[in-house]
């Protein structure tokens, strides 16, 4: 097994960035444990202001609002621009109030619902053993 | 992209701006955990519908020294390699897998990856059987429903699964199963086992 080594598939953005969080942030450091912090899968959305301002934005909020044209987890978010979690935490979050994006908090109830449980069990039993044609 | 497209007009939560992209799914997430090169990576990306990426997670650490006359555990907190995959279940919904690491040392604590995922995969090399301690600990006390799955390495168990329940001292309700981490249908198999166990905890 890799594990240890580096993670399989090409590496997408070079050398990780030799700022320290803290500057990134500006000192700020997420939420503590005792509030509630954005899950590691909570989505995060470009809005059309934050994509019309796109170009006043300056590196990571720039980098973030740009791969948020899609929804994206900020786990994703963290992994595809090689920031720590709790970076993309503060930033998504600082974006969000100026309207440049949307964050979705999974509702912890909606998510055990039975009906999600079901339907996640019902798309995992459609996934056949091998790769095959993906469709 | 989709044919529900226009299902998904986006939508403002809470007031906020619209959004210009689509409606982002529902995430869900599960956990596989599991000692150092036990095959989370391997089971990750058997299933995952990406490449598995890596991110840093912050983990806290309680440091058990023996010399620590407080009695008051010293709290550090670390940064570990968490590797994730995704798949979409439909497009509303989507599930990530997190594999995050556990053997290290007594007392991590995930919650910070953990705290609401469906359930738990712990993948067990029986070679390192006290790698996983920690792991099942950690799901048993935040009564998460998950399941050992035993990675069966070409092939071939070393120790019977009653053996491992045994050696691990797993309640009943926990299931022990053989799986293989590099076979989709194998990783699938045993998400569905703590999927359907879950479900049966929702009294569904």
């Amino acid at each position: 097994m890799a594990e240890g080594s580096p993670p399989p598939g090409p590496d997408p953005a070079g050398p990780a960035p030799a700022v320290r969080p803290f500057l990134v942030t500006a000192g700020r450091v997420a939420p503590s444990a005792s509030d509630r912090t954005m899950p590691v899968e909570t989505q995060v959305v470009a809005t059309a202001e934050g994509l019309d301002a796109l170009g006043r934005l300056s590196f990571e909020q720039h980098d973030i609002v740009a791969a948020c044209r899609q929804p994206q987890s900020i786990a994703e978010i963290a992994a595809r621009l090689r920031l720590h979690l709790n970076v993309v935490r503060v930033l998504a979050e600082d974006l969000r109030s100026a309207g440049q994006l949307t964050v979705h908090v999974p509702n912890t109830d909606v998510v055990h619902d039975a009906s999600v449980l079901r339907r996640v069990i019902d798309g995992l039993r459609a996934i056949p053993d091998s790769r095959g044609v993906l469709p | 992209m989709t044919p529900t497209e226009s299902a998904l007009v986006p939508q403002a939560p809470g007031g906020g701006a619209p959004t210009a992209g689509v409606r982002p799914p529902l995430p869900v997430k599960m956990v596989i955990a599991g000692g150092f090169g036990v095959g989370k990576t391997t089971a990750v990306g058997s299933i995952s519908e990406i490449e598995p990426l890596t991110t840093e997670a912050a983990i806290t650490e309680v440091a058990a020294g023996v010399d620590d006359l407080t009695h008051t555990p010293a709290k550090t907190t670390t940064t570990v390699a968490m590797d994730f995959g995704c798949i979409t279940i439909d497009p509303t919904l989507k599930l990530y897998l997190f594999g995050t690491p556990g053997q290290e040392r007594f007392g991590f604590m995930w919650d910070d990856i953990v705290e609401g995922a469906l359930g738990g995969l712990v993948i067990v090399d029986t070679r390192r059987l006290d790698d996983c301690y920690a792991a099942v600990d950690y799901f048993e006390h935040k009564r998460i429903p998950f399941a050992v799955a035993v990675n069966a390495f070409d092939g071939r168990l070393e120790h019977t699964l009653d053996e491992v329940r045994w050696a691990l001292d797993v309640a009943e309700s926990v299931p022990v199963i053989a799986f293989d981490a590099r076979e989709r249908g194998s990783v699938r198999d045993a998400l569905l086992v703590v999927l359907e166990l879950a479900l049966a905890r929702t009294g569904g």
